[in-house]
């Protein structure tokens, strides 16, 4: 396919390198610094406007098959996707950072009217994930799929946790939830019912919303009662958006510290409960004043990895139970996570994955990614070849597991007996590897 | 500040104020009160001529000159026609034989929807003479001026800064584009609410001329009544019927605009201040029905007494469904608390305004919790919105100058002879516009027998009240005087 991509960002970056294999790939950046970056990569680097026709003909629009705007400018990516849309007909994707848009992924008619496919709104992503994690005890990712009825959460075990030292058969986890990945150290695998859990292993559990509470109660037993004190570190796009999440939720006593006076007076007049507080995140004797120590999270989403790496250490020294951080350079996180944040994410690594995974596409959408894009939740449709099939005869792919089936009227989580039925939806969680053969093995067979 | 365009545009507003006074002559010459009648056609008369004098005296070019009316200009015009009309509204009233102190002092209360009397003898006064009073009340309480905004089409512009010198309360909200637009909707409002009262009265059983005259002094908050017994004249019906509009009376007109335009009651039940007004009510109410069962008075009428009161006395209306004058002094000091609460911003009520209150409130709170936080960022919200700190300002300001009138007040009033109780009450009805207060000046009572110079101070303190303290003490301002220029320089 040829795919042109406007912005030579991080997001560029990671788009192009990951597409270049198997792909035509043109980037077009007004700035010439960026294509340096881009000389070992086997593609082609325009100099110019992404939204300007002349630029855009040079690339090969007539010719392109799909275009991804994701320049640091909203306005910027908006233009050249209907600029492409004008003089070819490439399959538009738009990035966008900043809420005045938001209006235009909820109607489709206005992405249509600027011949806009799709939206990609990392900054949005980026703040339910942190919301879903900070709204469950103890854990260091939550998803959710179908409106709530099948959860995802990842835990860490603690040396103390109630889960290790036992065989999974043993376990007993609550019928309706399933463990699906153990990720210890630097393999990451499908546990089986001689698997024994330890400490310091990070554990990825599915099940229904009912069973989800069970599993809940036997990990943290001493969570998810009183107050939960939340301190989130930069007011920014995401910054805000999380915190009007978590200013909507009972129970959430909510600080936010903001260093520009201007901006923390904006976030003051659209927040009702939250304290906002005007100070530097990485200001020790601040963090001290309002004992920040006595969080139970504490969420660092400032814009630049090195204070939001400072002001998660500041936390943790101060006492702070949970810490998530927000990392720009994908590069960092799996260094955060070792030096002591809990829970690291990338806007941009999620986004960059979830293009990537439409672009690759085919049959299975992709729903969430776990563990930087090691583990991957994808959505089939059971083809007619395994029509009537119980789970055990199914044999999956290696490194593959059938974590839900959904139908129109419940969504289940399956025993080995279930059977399946043609217009079932599954849930596979599978590793990045098996991503491939799991999309083979349910395409139907000619 | 330019003399010409100030005395111009007051000419303008007193030639219309002139014509209302046809009116009450009509009135006096349909009862056969033929001296009153002609009483009230000299003032007319006389007004007219005053007015168009004053209006030519500030030259043709004040005319386009008040097209940029600049804010003390606006002020200044504002509180310029009110005393002005107050002393209009006084000559029928000497005609009818008051002196003059004793007649200024009823007109103003009139105007300013205040209700506090001087009339010995309600007998020695004929209907004309009544209704004439009632009707000062109406027009005072949605605004003299705002009605001379929604009928005079060449006060388009200048009459933004009159609107919202005369209105009451923090807000400037506007429910139309133009000034205009929204003083006629708001007005069409009064009128249709008046006209509804009156037609309940009927029906409760009151006479038709006692009826107008209550629910214009109902509607605006005022107070007058023609009964020497205030309302314990009446039935309970007829007294559950004037609760219900004096209800309406104290809550902001714009509000009920968009509760009817938008057909449900929400928007009510989200503003805040509605909340705060309701909620000042019903634990008012619930602090007086005990204290009046002491007595063994029945549950049911402590109950419409201690609502009546309430509501009487927070929308600063002043009428009395008994003589609560002889009540203990524990619920009388509860009464005390609601005069210095008032009615909503917006409404015809007096008084503080329920919202400034609200704002003061979150004020104090604010300032404790930054002691808490010293870095926090701590805005003064409403509604959600957030209170400019301007705003806020003039809120802490207008309090001060309010306790700080009040308290002049009655120190003159008390050292002129009157007892403590009377002083301090009489000061309090009197920038709060509320009317009786107790002892002396009770519900039955008058303010008559106080020393000439007291009815100057309360009559000055209704004025000022009215018109929201700052209107009226920026005149007092010398650099406003010492720039004041005929013409524009």
């Amino acid at each position: 396919m040829r795919i042109i991509i406007v912005g030579g960002g991080e997001v560029g970056f990671g788009l192009a390198q990951a597409l270049s294999l198997r792909h035509e790939v043109i980037v077009i950046d007004q700035a010439s610094e960026a294509a340096d970056r881009f000389d070992k990569l086997d593609i082609e680097f325009i100099v110019g406007g992404g939204t300007t026709a002349e630029t855009l003909r040079r690339a090969g629009i007539d010719r392109a098959d799909i275009i991804i705007a994701c320049t640091g400018l909203d306005e910027v990516n908006i233009v050249a996707c209907g600029m492409a849309h004008q003089l070819g007909s490439p399959q538009t994707i738009c990035f966008v950072s900043r809420e005045d848009f938001l209006g235009l992924s909820e109607q489709r008619e206005g992405l249509e009217r600027f011949g806009i496919d799709r939206v990609v709104w990392p900054e949005a992503q980026l703040a339910d994930d942190i919301e879903r994690i900070v709204a469950t005890p103890g854990a260091i990712d939550a998803e959710v799929f179908e409106q709530g009825a099948i959860r995802l959460v990842e835990y860490r075990l603690d040396s103390d946790s109630p889960l290790i030292e036992q065989t999974l058969a043993e376990l007993r986890l609550p019928p309706g939830s399933l463990l699906v990945a153990v990720r210890r150290g630097d393999t990451f695998f499908i546990p089986r019912g001689d698997t024994r859990l330890m400490a310091g292993d990070k554990a990825i559990v599915m099940g229904t919303a009912a069973a989800m509470t069970e599993v809940q109660r036997r990990v943290t037993p001493a969570a998810g009662t009183g107050r939960q004190r939340v301190t989130i570190i930069g007011g920014g796009d995401v910054g805000l958006r999380l915190a009007e999440r978590l200013d909507a939720m009972k129970g959430m006593e909510l600080r936010i510290i903001e260093r520009e006076q201007k901006r923390g007076e904006m976030l003051a007049a659209r927040l009702r409960h939250a304290l906002v507080l005007n100070g530097d995140g990485t200001d020790l004797g601040l963090l001290e004043a309002e004992d920040i120590g006595r969080s139970d999270v504490l969420v660092s989403v400032i814009d630049n990895d090195e204070k939001n790496l400072l002001a998660s250490l500041l936390g943790r020294q101060l006492g702070v139970r949970r810490i998530i951080t927000r990392v720009s350079k994908p590069a960092n996180l799996r260094l955060f996570e070792r030096v002591g944040v809990d829970v690291a994410l990338s806007a941009r690594g999620a986004a960059v994955a979830s293009v990537l995974h439409q672009v690759e596409g085919g049959q299975a959408s992709l729903l969430a990614v776990l563990e930087e894009g090691e583990g991957r939740i994808l959505e089939v449709q059971v083809p007619p070849q395994h029509d009537g099939r119980t789970l055990r005869e199914l044999d999956p792919p290696r490194d593959s597991i059938v974590g839900a089936i959904l139908r129109p009227d419940k969504a289940i989580v399956p025993h080995g007996t279930d059977r399946l039925g043609s217009g079932d939806r599954l849930l596979v969680f599978c590793t990045r590897g098996a991503a491939d053969q799991v999309r083979t093995f349910f395409s139907p067979r000619r | 500040m330019r003399l010409a365009v100030v005395i111009h545009l007051v000419g303008v507003l007193v030639r219309l104020f002139g014509i209302m006074v046809f009116l009450p002559a009509l009135v006096a010459a349909l009862y056969h009160e033929w001296t009153d009648a002609a009483g009230f056609l000299a003032t007319a008369l006389g007004t007219l001529a005053l007015g168009e004098g004053m209006r030519m005296a500030g030259g043709p070019r004040s005319q386009a000159a008040a097209e940029r009316l600049r804010r003390v200009e606006g002020m200044s015009v504002v509180a310029g026609t009110w005393i002005l009309m107050a002393h209009v509204a006084a000559v029928p009233y000497i005609w009818a034989g008051l002196g003059f102190i004793d007649a200024l002092f009823e007109s103003m209360s009139g105007l300013t929807t205040t209700g506090a009397t001087v009339f010995r003898d309600f007998d020695a006064f004929g209907r004309g003479i009544f209704f004439w009073r009632s009707m000062t009340q109406w027009l005072g309480g949605m605004g003299v001026i705002a009605l001379f905004v929604a009928v005079l089409p060449r006060l388009a512009i200048g009459g933004r800064e009159l609107f919202f010198a005369e209105a009451s309360g923090p807000t400037d909200e506007k429910l139309t584009p133009q000034i205009r637009q929204t003083a006629m909707v708001l007005w069409r409002l009064y009128a249709v609410l008046t006209a509804a009262e009156v037609i309940a009265l009927l029906g409760a059983g009151m006479s038709l001329f006692d009826a107008v005259c209550h629910a214009m002094t109902t509607l605006a908050a005022g107070g007058f009544s023609p009964n020497p017994a205030s309302l314990a004249g009446y039935s309970p019906a007829v007294q559950w019927v004037i609760l219900v509009f004096m209800i309406l009376a104290g809550v902001n007109f714009a509000l009920q605009v968009r509760v009817a335009r938008g057909g449900h009651g929400r928007a009510l039940l989200h503003d805040e201040e509605f909340r705060a007004y309701l909620g000042a009510i019903l634990a008012a109410t619930v602090l007086l029905v005990p204290f009046l069962m002491v007595n063994g008075t029945s549950l049911a009428a402590a109950i419409r007494h201690g609502l009546f009161q309430t509501v009487s006395i927070i929308t600063t209306t002043g009428y009395a469904s008994e003589d609560f004058n002889l009540w203990s002094d524990q619920a009388k000091v509860v009464l005390l608390a609601l005069m210095f609460i008032g009615g909503s911003a917006g409404s015809a009520a007096g008084g503080p305004k329920v919202v400034r209150h609200v704002l003061m409130a979150r004020y104090t709170l604010r300032e404790l919790r930054r002691t808490l936080h010293p870095r926090a960022v701590l805005p003064v919200k409403l509604g959600g919105r957030v209170v400019p700190d301007q705003t806020m300002r003039e809120v802490v300001v207008f309090m001060l100058f309010y306790i700080l009138t009040f308290a002049i007040g009655a120190t003159i009033v008390i050292a002129l002879g009157a007892d403590l109780v009377t002083g301090i009450t009489a000061s309090a009805a009197t920038i709060g516009n509320v009317g009786p207060g107790f002892s002396a000046v009770g519900p039955m009572g008058h303010f008559a027998d106080l020393h000439p110079i007291s009815k100057i101070v309360l009559t000055l303190e209704m004025w000022i009240g009215r018109l929201e303290v700052l209107t009226v003490l920026v005149l007092f301002r010398g650099e406003i005087w010492r720039s004041a220029r005929w013409q524009s320089e």
